[in-house]
């Protein structure tokens, strides 16, 4: 029997970053871009972007509203590989330097409808003191080359990191990524 | 051939008195009995990995989000995959210590699952136990495969750790083909 044509199908998301909780930061802005496997590509809508800076509420609430659109549509023969969002969270620190607040990854949901995710964040972290010091005391704090190694399975023993930083642990912040989805 | 596709997260792991954890997992796929006609291929994807090391500042849940994308080819049901975990706790030195083994089936029925999954350690002799209490270290399985097979457990003596929580998603392809309806 001859083996079926290869057969295309789409996947459009239509979403929202909505809002994120870190207690212990503000004026923060976030981008996001999207990780795909060979067989993905995207065809309409951007696939990375970068939202406004916000600053906390003021109410009991005090959540950092970005309400940034996510729009765009792949199209693929072959489920492997599943789009995944990869999204990083930047702001000031003390001296005033752009620095990494977290980044976190999730896929793009698998059934069509509406779906709301909230993501865990984290950024990677010194193991030694004195990298951790002089990191919080220079601004430059261990950060991803390229935020895409967020979404692979890979290589996340012992932290791997390139250029700049040596090794380093994660660390989770306790802070909240929600999105809402609503792909087809 | 009928192909299966499990695509999902380890989100993180509740309940272990440790921090700093890690996780180590596996698919395990195949019959527990030799079968000539039930055989899984894994078409793309890794069938093993692990984790990065996560502490948690706030709360006691440890949050790793580690993607799993897997693609497999089967011509029977036997030998459904399992996916099998070891949560280890890293200390300050860089040692790792088994905080759990645990195990649980990957969904049959597609759509987008919410797993969890409990851990449990072996015990040891009460000298085994104050030891790790102090020094650290404690027994461990010489063979995986104790994990996520049920056939020599009765040796064994073990506590509870922690739970996994996972977020599987099931997509099946030609499974109507052979008989089978999902």
């Amino acid at each position: 029997m001859a083996a079926a044509a290869p057969s295309v199908f789409l996947l459009m998301v239509n979403g929202q970053v909505e809002s994120a909780q870190f207690p212990e930061y503000d004026d923060l802005y976030c981008k996001y871009c999207f990780v795909y496997g060979q067989d993905w590509a995207p065809t309409a809508g951007l696939e990375e972007g970068i939202s406004q800076i916000t600053s906390k509420s003021q109410d009991a609430r005090r959540a950092l509203v970005w309400n940034f659109p996510i729009d765009v549509t792949f199209k693929s023969t072959n489920p492997y590989g599943w789009p995944q969002i990869v999204l990083s969270v930047y702001g000031p620190d003390v001296f005033g330097n752009d620095v990494v607040r977290g980044y976190g990854a999730v896929h793009v949901p698998l059934s069509p409808g509406r779906h709301k995710k909230t993501i865990p964040m984290f950024v990677p972290e010194s193991t030694s003191k004195l990298q951790k010091f002089t990191s919080w005391f220079m601004g430059r704090r261990p950060e991803y080359t390229d935020p895409k190694v967020v979404a692979q399975g890979e290589g996340r023993e012992g932290g791997n990191t390139e250029a700049v930083i040596p090794k380093a642990a994660w660390i989770c912040l306790p802070a909240w990524l929600t999105l809402s989805f609503c792909p087809q | 051939m009928a192909e299966v596709h499990v695509i999902g997260q380890i989100m993180g792991a509740t309940g272990f008195s440790e921090s700093s954890l890690l996780c180590k997992w596996g698919v395990h796929t195949g019959p527990g009995f030799v079968s000539p006609w039930a055989a899984w291929k894994l078409l793309s994807g890794v069938r093993e990995g692990q984790t990065q090391v996560d502490t948690p500042q706030i709360g006691d849940m440890a949050y790793w989000s580690h993607p799993i994308d897997l693609h497999f080819a089967t011509k029977g049901l036997q030998g459904w995959p399992r996916l099998h975990l070891q949560v280890w706790s890293q200390d300050s030195f860089g040692r790792c210590q088994l905080a759990g083994y645990g195990f649980c089936h990957v969904p049959s029925s597609p759509g987008t699952h919410q797993l969890d999954c409990p851990t449990w350690r072996p015990l040891g002799s009460w000298r085994e136990q104050l030891a790790r209490a102090f020094v650290g270290g404690g027994p461990q399985l010489l063979h995986g495969d104790a994990i996520y097979s049920g056939a020599d457990r009765y040796r064994l003596h073990t506590t509870s750790g922690g739970t996994v929580h996972l977020e599987l998603s099931l997509l099946l392809r030609h499974f109507d083909r052979y008989g089978v309806e999902c």
